[in-house]
């Protein structure tokens, strides 16, 4: 069983869907032990299991297997407890846009139970926290993308929750925008609340999260802390440019210093474990060969490199 | 900060709210709600007006025929009008963060419930106001005018419990299709255009079972000549009951489902 202690705790967590041989293992026996006050970050491309994840914990789905606890209860027998004491802001940050900002609040307060005397107050107070408070009184549906985010974390804060879920809560965001989310997100942390984020965002997650999982095809590869993950990754990367046609002989040169690492299309990586003393016998070699070289890079290691590292691939986009 | 447990009526209030608030912010999915009924009532008196002229024909004003009809339309598409917004937030996502909150889950069904009846009684209100200029009479006063009310909101119940089942069921658009197409089969497969006495056939023989049919006798009792009783009441009071509790139950049952998929 799921420690109870623990802010959130999943044991085996399993989700599929379909039947037979359309069976879709989207989440496929998921452990997670999340420590009070952390920000844990869930890392992982599109359809890797990190929404599915997070619909489970916050009792929007039910799983298929395995069990979670979720503030110290269990997601399926005591859902409405998790409901309590859980806020989620889920991605698209879907708000009803006929309705004002302070209206969606107040209503937010009515369905977590405060007290009636004091719904003005904590609308008034939350819209100031995320800078709405001139625009409260205006429908949702003039709100730009970074607006929307802002009130559906106001949103997912009335009750003061101690567990807080952010699905992909910047996705879309302009590079500002995204910034005053982060600081947001490290207040909310400082005081005290426990945050699982998921994110595509390499940078976002290295930038707050104290641990991290990577998932892919619904399955854990990698869990610890950024510092630790990129170190056990070893050697940083050369990423090298060349024409497609020389690509191949490129690649078995390239072998002879050091591992071979995945990359974005149209580029060549490899591991050099001796750093950037390095870089010239790469080059001198490659034109020995008659290979030119269009451009090169050399990588410390980052979480893209232990996202490749684990998965065999490269996150599209990926930032550090 | 502490969290209460939500009270149902707190969150069924603040839901229904909602609801009312959205009505006046569009307008224009609000009023054909209201039209078509007053449209459906003076058109089919004006254009059926012979109808009057059967032997048997249990008034002799059309219009106090077919305005109970439109009121029990309109009351339905008061309650699966709930289905369609309900498919609308499902859709957008803004129902999983309802659905994210510790309001009781009988507050999903009631909020909602609450909106379909307020809506359904303003749309009774005007239709009776507007058939009253184009000559409906009560035929046994007030008493007869609030059975045409209960039927109307026994309508709107069965009719939210059914639109929001078939939202939760699909999820998306198809939906809509499925709880017009079945109100208006229940709706049709009874006296609603015709008494009984001059059905013949198969849709005699389906208009005999389909408890339906009940509530538009009930809806239809103050507006004709023959005398209200117990006996013609019990029938549409008890379909009320049965087929409002049937329709929420499986909303229920439904919303739970949601957690599945």
């Amino acid at each position: 069983m799921a420690d109870e202690s623990l802010p959130i705790a999943a044991e085996g967590l399993k989700r599929y869907f379909g039947s037979g041989d359309d069976i879709v293992k989207a989440v496929d026996g998921v452990d997670l032990r999340i420590q009070p006050g952390e920000i844990f970050g869930f890392l992982g491309p599109n359809g890797a299991g990190k929404s599915t994840t997070v619909r489970m914990l916050t009792t929007l789905l039910r799983p298929t297997g395995g069990h979670a606890r979720v503030a110290g209860y269990d997601v399926v027998s005591e859902a409405a407890d998790v409901r309590r004491n859980i806020g989620v802001a889920l991605q698209d940050a879907a708000i009803d846009p006929l309705m004002t900002g302070r209206e969606l609040l107040r209503l937010q307060a009515v369905l977590y139970g405060l007290p009636k005397a004091k719904h003005g107050e904590r609308a008034a107070e939350l819209l100031d926290r995320v800078g709405l408070t001139a625009a409260a009184d205006r429908r949702v549906g003039t709100y730009s993308g970074g607006m929307r985010r802002r009130l559906d974390l106001a949103l997912s804060l009335i009750h003061e929750p101690s567990v807080l879920f952010l699905d992909e809560p910047t996705t879309g965001l302009d590079p500002m925008s995204r910034i005053a989310l982060w600081e947001e997100i490290k207040r909310l942390n400082h005081d005290g609340t426990t945050v699982l984020l998921t994110t595509q965002y390499l940078e976002e997650a290295d930038q707050l999260a104290e641990r991290i999982a990577i998932i892919d095809n619904g399955v854990i590869v990698r869990k610890g802390r950024p510092a630790e993950l990129k170190a056990e990754v070893g050697s940083p990367t050369l990423f090298i440019g060349v024409e497609p046609d020389v690509a191949d002989r490129a690649s078995e040169i390239l072998a002879e210093f050091g591992e071979l690492r995945p990359t974005a299309e149209g580029t060549l990586g490899v591991g050099l474990p001796g750093g950037s003393a390095q870089i010239s016998a790469v080059v001198r070699r490659l034109d020995e060969a008659g290979i030119g070289v269009r451009d090169l890079e050399l990588h410390e290691p980052s979480l893209d490199d232990v996202f490749a590292e684990a998965t065999g691939y490269r996150l599209e986009g990926a930032e550090s | 900060m502490n969290v209460a447990t939500t009270g149902v009526r707190a969150a069924s209030v603040g839901l229904a709210k909602r609801s009312v608030v959205n009505i006046t912010r569009l307008p224009s999915a609000f009023l054909p709600s209201i039209a078509m009924p007053v449209f459906q009532a003076v058109s089919f008196a004006g254009t059926f007006f012979a109808i009057t002229r059967i032997p048997g024909f249990p008034t002799s004003r059309s219009i106090n025929w077919f305005l109970p009809l439109a009121v029990m339309m309109g009351s339905g598409f008061a309650g699966i009008g709930i289905g369609f917004t309900t498919i609308r937030d499902l859709e957008s996502g803004f129902y999983d963060r309802i659905r994210l909150s510790p309001a009781p889950r009988a507050s999903l069904l009631a909020g909602p419930l609450l909106a379909a009846l307020v809506r359904a009684v303003l749309m009774t209100t005007i239709v009776l106001i507007i058939g009253a200029l184009f000559g409906a009479r009560p035929t046994h006063g007030i008493g007869g005018v609030l059975l045409l009310y209960v039927a109307g909101l026994g309508v709107a119940t069965l009719g939210t419990g059914w639109g929001l089942a078939i939202a939760y069921r699909f999820r998306d658009m198809r939906g809509a299709a499925v709880m017009q197409l079945t109100l208006f089969l229940v709706l049709f497969l009874s006296e609603a255009q015709t008494p009984l006495s001059i059905m013949d056939g198969w849709l005699e023989g389906v208009t005999r079972i389909n408890p339906f049919n009940n509530i538009i006798r009930l809806g239809r009792l103050g507006f004709v000549d023959a005398p209200i009783t117990w006996d013609n009441t019990w029938g549409g009071l008890v379909a009320v009951l049965v087929l409002g509790a049937l329709t929420l139950l499986f909303a229920h049952r439904s919303l739970d489902r949601l957690a599945d998929v």
